[in-house]
């Protein structure tokens, strides 16, 4: 469009801007408030971050001593790790180590049986196709706690109540992976590609390992960040279908160790909060460093998800 | 389209569709509808018996949960028009020519999103705890006494989803071509008018999806009110979900936990489903007056 200017409308315009244009002056100042506000908001957003790691190198009785951003006299992260470590014969790495089962698992499962289905979805034509498309992108508008509690019902008889697998199966089936990548199969994957290996002879398990799904990868690390993350930060689910402690994730976890803090005991023989706290530190941890070195592909998955939506 | 349409091809794609289906049917869609069928039980010394709509009956003159929704409906609402305007006054900021360090603020923003919830409730519960903090005791204010922890919870909530938000407008906002800017500066805008007349509008469709997704999540506040009263009491008729997990589980009596969950789905669904018709039919009327503020490209190419 600008190419379009011809050199009349263009000194116009510089013209009128000269005239309309704000001195310098207010322009610094509007500059300055701009950066002010953005700072302003950068530490409300950092701020439980920070006191967390400050308060993870504290003892619980310099803790409810000094001020809340107060450094410490000495660095007490290491004993409080090995406090949290210590806690209940290691039931702290035991809840980490299901964090990653129930969020690798669910993550690579996703992916797969989304792709299939989103498959599916894109490149066979078969009667209620769009039905059902329309089936599972409404069932994204329903309440994810509305099923839970009959979950728990349904998985008694059929012995995945206090499971792995119990816990894994609902995630897997996941509206927004399957909506999410029909969309990208549909877009990307050229028909001409898939005809080709037809004529040349390929079964339709070939097509989809060997042409599919290298060429969705990118959509594919996306919906696997995604869903491990979800998985990851699910509370309700797991609180819900689990009632043996050896099997818990490690929201539901910590959130045993924080009851404690109204018990008599908390003061006494254990220092509840640096467990608490530690527990959260090393829990939040991960997600932070690979949310930072993964953000451009977990922010495509998202609006584009989304937007289109 | 389609590549071919014989018989074996429909057997391929119901292969490929297996797998999802089944697990959708089984842990989807079965206990939605085995939510409804349950809820018109009741159990009486563990048998089951049929009373048709007898639990929704009760539902209705449940004050306790009624008013359970009108809190979280009171605290979808705030939180909501609290969270969305922060969100859009942040992505609308680090859109103008005004804002430095970009890639740096949109990272500290987003961040939360990879905290879970469970534990940005831990650290602002402590943050929010009295004993801990010697400038909330001087102050004489206590974030989590009755009257303040509605607030205390929308602050927690804002901080986790505000960057989520603001991310979906960012890049909403970089969909938009950069012609309809520069014609703008051309007649005159500056930055705040560029913003209020032509990036806001064009970002409608992007808020009202926030504005739904966000109102359902709310509707089903748990897991903050949830870890919250560990360290202060907080009723179990809170909210809504908190009233269903404890009937479910405290009181055991799964028929009249399932009639509350079917209620607050059909609550939540059909509030989503009057704003999407509202916003519909604001913006056919805005349009049709022609008081649309997005000038079409014709009238902006000079």
């Amino acid at each position: 469009m600008s190419s379009s200017f011809s050199p009349q409308t263009a000194r116009d315009s510089r013209a009128r801007q000269a005239s309309s244009a704000p001195s310098s002056f207010v322009r610094h100042l509007v500059a300055v408030v701009v950066m002010a506000f953005l700072i302003v908001a950068a530490i409300y957003f950092l701020i439980p971050v920070v006191w967390l790691l400050i308060a993870s190198t504290k003892t619980q009785v310099e803790l409810q001593s000094s001020g809340i951003f107060s450094l410490p006299r000495h660095l007490e992260l290491v004993q409080n790790i090995h406090l949290l470590f210590a806690y209940n014969s290691g039931v702290f790495a035991r809840w980490f180590l299901n964090s990653i089962v129930y969020s690798g698992s669910v993550a690579i499962l996703t992916c797969l049986v989304s792709a299939m289905a989103g498959y599916a979805l894109a490149k066979f034509e078969f009667r209620g196709r769009e039905v059902l498309f329309y089936i599972i992108l409404a069932s994204m508008m329903i309440p994810g706690t509305v099923a839970t509690i009959p979950l728990f019902v349904i998985e008694q008889p059929l012995h995945l109540v206090n499971t792995y697998l119990g816990v894994i199966l609902p995630l897997i089936a996941s509206p927004f992976g399957v909506y999410f990548l029909r969309i990208y199969i549909r877009d990307v994957v050229p028909n001409e590609m898939l005809e080709a290996a037809k004529v040349d002879g390929a079964q339709e398990r070939t097509i989809f390992w060997r042409i599919v799904l290298p060429v969705i990868r990118p959509a594919m690390v996306t919906l696997l960040l995604i869903s491990f993350i979800g998985t990851w930060n699910n509370f309700f689910l797991p609180l819900v279908l689990l009632h043996n402690q050896s099997l818990y994730p490690l929201p539901v976890g910590v959130d045993v160790l924080l009851s404690l803090i109204a018990t008599p005991a908390a003061d006494q023989s254990m220092p509840i909060y640096q467990l608490v706290i530690t527990a959260s530190l090393l829990s939040i941890l991960p997600m932070i460093i690979g949310f930072i070195l993964f953000r451009k592909q977990i922010v495509t998955g998202l609006t584009q998800g989304s937007v289109k939506l | 389209m389609p590549v071919a349409r014989n018989q074996s091809r429909t057997v391929s794609a119901a292969a490929f569709l297996a797998p999802f289906m089944l697990l959708f049917i089984a842990f989807l869609l079965a206990p939605l509808i085995y939510a409804f069928y349950t809820s018109l039980f009741i159990n009486r010394f563990g048998q089951p018996i049929f009373v048709g709509f007898r639990n929704y009956v009760n539902a209705f003159q449940d004050t306790a949960f009624w008013s359970s929704v009108v809190n979280v409906i009171r605290y979808a609402v705030l939180q909501g028009v609290i969270m969305i305007a922060l969100s859009l006054i942040l992505a609308l900021v680090l859109d103008t020519k005004y804002a430095r360090w970009k890639p740096f603020f949109r990272l500290v923003y987003f961040l939360p999103y990879a905290v879970p919830g469970v534990f940005a409730s831990i650290m602002w519960g402590f943050l929010y705890s009295k004993p801990l903090d010697p400038f909330l005791q001087a102050m004489h204010f206590d974030p989590l006494s009755a009257s303040a922890l509605l607030y205390s919870i929308i602050n927690i909530a804002t901080w986790e989803w505000a960057g989520y938000n603001m991310t979906l407008y960012a890049a909403s906002l970089t969909g938009i071509s950069t012609d309809l800017y520069e014609a703008a500066i051309v007649d005159g805008c500056n930055e705040f008018q560029l913003a209020w007349y032509i990036k806001l509008p064009l970002l409608r469709p992007t808020i009202l999806m926030t504005v739904i997704l966000s109102f359902i999540g709310s509707m089903q506040l748990f897991n903050e009110p949830f870890l919250l009263s560990a360290l202060t009491p907080i009723s179990q008729t809170f909210t809504p979900n908190m009233d269903i997990y404890a009937m479910a589980f405290n009181l055991t009596n799964l028929p009249y936990a399932a009639t509350l969950a079917v209620l607050l789905g059909a609550i939540t669904i059909f509030i989503s489903a009057c704003v999407m018709v509202i916003a519909r039919i604001i913006g056919r009327r805005s349009r049709e007056r022609g008081a649309s503020v997005i000038p079409s490209e014709e009238a902006l190419t000079l």
